[in-house]
């Protein structure tokens, strides 16, 4: 296992930093996800950890050596093409040889390694078709035998899901994460999805226009985004404003406790996810602001509703579809004060 | 167009382009002493009058030996040229297309005479076969480029890369990644070089030296003075020979193109 060490990592084009001094600390076996919009410089990254574009400055260290000057060939890393980039000229077996000989391993350990890797992407008794007589889900899966079958320092994933159906995408999800828990593979996985990244990884790292935006688990990243830009990028998000005296924020759903250090009379953003919302009937006798139902969208396990409350701020709740509401109706709508998460002044 | 008369049609073109093979090959067996047709009798006669005569049993070695130097160097330097021209180019990609190509643009004749002049004011004469064989290169590379560049283009640059992060170095990646999927390219294009140099004329007859013809030369001085069926015979094994290393190459080498 290898602890992965980015230290102010930039790459220039010419026009400007595509990556921008950026640095993260891979734990040994830690799952990370570069996540983003395209063009933010999560695949630059990723290219310059494999070794295929180099560093303008910076270095990358696998425990601790820096492999700036080591050439792909040398790196020992396992890649996972988006569009898995399996040899069309080649069996299962003769694409998931060509690593190991490349490594001049022995043919029996080869064969051996190739069983037990084929066993474990649960594809034993393909090894003599091609490609092409695979189907997209089992070619992910020999594009991931390939590159694990080496036993690599690290492994990287450069949107591998992308040309998947919605259906088998989700089931890839789960065997990419649970076969990366079991070998315990240092890994990287760029994705612009973020359901892909808040699902499969151990922490994510957001990026726009080339830097870091925040770095945290799952749940920081969705409960506790570090600005604007990353709340509204990662899930849906109601962004409330309100003006700050003694602490308390005043917004259309009341006034919202704030820690942290805000002047008095500053408007400030606050984020609040629509599942964070309770709506009630109007007259349940419960805590909570007025709102008008504007419309509604039901998808089966749950219902979105658009409302308008006082002062015209409208805002998206997302509930179990236990008590519908119809269009106009008036409702109660309540959040706890933790789900609102200050985003700092408005601009 | 209706099914039988597209037939009909597709015949009649054939027809039309082999109806004047199809006449060499008759009349070389003919047993008379003359080029007709139909001809007079059957007989291999003119075939062992041929393969007796030494100076095309030469003119065949010398154009066996520089059609096969021809194919090598033009099948090397073409395909390195197709890489260059489908993964490098860059910006620089009509230009080098351009130059490729301009030996086809330009008449056969224009290039035969500037190349003589070239070997001779770069010393290098018309002693031995190297001008010819250059020259020979020169009007073969764009077949190869041609046929490279197009199953290039059909090669995923991630192939490359995936074998580079599975350890393979550059040569590796080549021989063992791109060269087999851009074989059939290669193929196709030496065959070409192959049986185009084969046949060229005029370059040849600008550039040979003294009693060093190839056989379309020697064919050409023959017909000059005599009109017998040998030349007939001379032709047809020739179209033999040609269609053999066609055959044979697509049996030993594989010309099927990979399906994906």
């Amino acid at each position: 296992m290898t602890e992965v060490s980015i230290e102010k990592l930039t790459k220039d084009y010419g026009q400007g930093p595509a990556v921008n001094s950026i640095s993260i600390r891979i734990a040994e076996g830690e799952f990370i996800s570069l996540l983003g919009p395209s063009g933010c410089g999560k695949t630059t990254t990723l290219k310059m950890i494999a070794g295929f574009e180099d560093a303008t400055a910076g270095a990358i260290r696998f425990d601790g050596r820096d492999v700036v000057a080591v050439p792909v060939e040398k790196r020992d890393i396992g890649m996972v093409f988006q569009n898995y980039a399996l040899f069309p000229h080649m069996t299962v077996e003769k694409n998931l040889a060509f690593g190991l000989e490349m490594r001049k391993t022995p043919k029996d350990e080869i064969r051996i390694r190739i069983a037990k890797v084929l066993d474990m992407v649960q594809l034993t008794g393909y090894s003599e078709r091609y490609p092409r007589q695979l189907s997209g889900g089992q070619q992910q899966r020999v594009a991931l035998a390939r590159a694990l079958v080496i036993e690599p320092k690290i492994l990287l994933l450069d949107e591998p899901l992308a040309n998947l159906d919605a259906k088998l995408r989700e089931e890839m999800r789960v065997f990419i994460r649970d076969l990366q828990r079991r070998v315990g593979i240092t890994t990287v996985y760029v994705t612009h999805d973020q359901a892909e990244a808040m699902t499969m990884s151990d922490r994510v790292v957001v990026m726009f226009g080339g830097r870091i935006a925040q770095i945290g688990t799952p749940s920081d990243i969705y409960e506790r985004p570090a600005n604007l830009e990353v709340a509204e990028f990662v899930g849906q998000v109601n962004i409330i404003r309100g003006k700050v005296g003694n602490r308390v924020v005043s917004t259309a759903f009341g006034d919202v406790p704030v820690s942290g250090d805000f002047a008095d009379g500053a408007e400030l953003m606050l984020a609040l996810r629509p599942e964070a919302v309770e709506l009630l009937p109007i007259n349940s006798g419960a805590m909570g602001a007025q709102a008008k139902v504007l419309s509604s969208y039901y998808s089966g396990s749950l219902v979105d509703y658009r409302l308008e409350l006082a002062g015209g701020v409208v805002v998206n709740v997302q509930t179990f579809p236990r008590t519908r509401f119809a269009d106009g109706e008036q409702v109660l709508v309540h959040a706890p004060a933790d789900r609102f998460w200050p985003l700092g002044s408005a601009a | 167009m209706s099914k039988p008369f597209f037939t009909v049609y597709c015949l009649i073109i054939y027809a039309f382009l082999l109806a004047p093979i199809a006449v060499v090959v008759i009349a070389s067996f003919n047993a008379g002493a003359f080029l007709t047709f139909p001809p007079q009798g059957l007989s291999f006669r003119w075939y062992l009058v041929f393969f007796n005569n030494e100076v095309f049993m030469r003119a065949i070695r010398t154009s066996l030996w520089i059609a096969a130097m021809t194919t090598v160097i033009s099948g090397i330097i073409g395909t390195m040229a197709a890489m260059f021209y489908v993964t490098h180019a860059g910006r620089l990609k009509e230009t080098v297309r351009v130059a490729m190509l301009a030996p086809l643009l330009l008449p056969e004749v224009l290039t035969a005479i500037s190349l003589l002049f070239f070997v001779y004011s770069v010393g290098l004469g018309t002693q031995n076969l190297v001008g010819m064989i250059v020259g020979h290169v020169l009007i073969t590379l764009p077949f190869v480029f041609i046929n490279v560049s197009a199953s290039m283009e059909s090669y995923d640059p991630a192939w490359s890369l995936a074998a580079q992060s599975l350890g393979a170095g550059r040569f590796t990646r080549f021989r063992r990644i791109m060269l087999p999927l851009i074989k059939p390219g290669v193929i196709g294009g030496c065959l070409f070089a192959f049986i185009i140099s084969f046949d060229v004329f005029t370059i040849s007859f600008m550039l040979k030296g003294v009693g060093m013809s190839t056989l379309p030369i020697q064919l050409f001085d023959y017909l000059r003075t005599n009109f017998t069926p040998e030349a007939a015979a001379v032709s047809t094994c020739s179209i033999v020979l040609t269609m053999a290393v066609v055959i044979i190459s697509e049996k030993v080498l594989g010309l099927r193109i990979h399906r994906f």
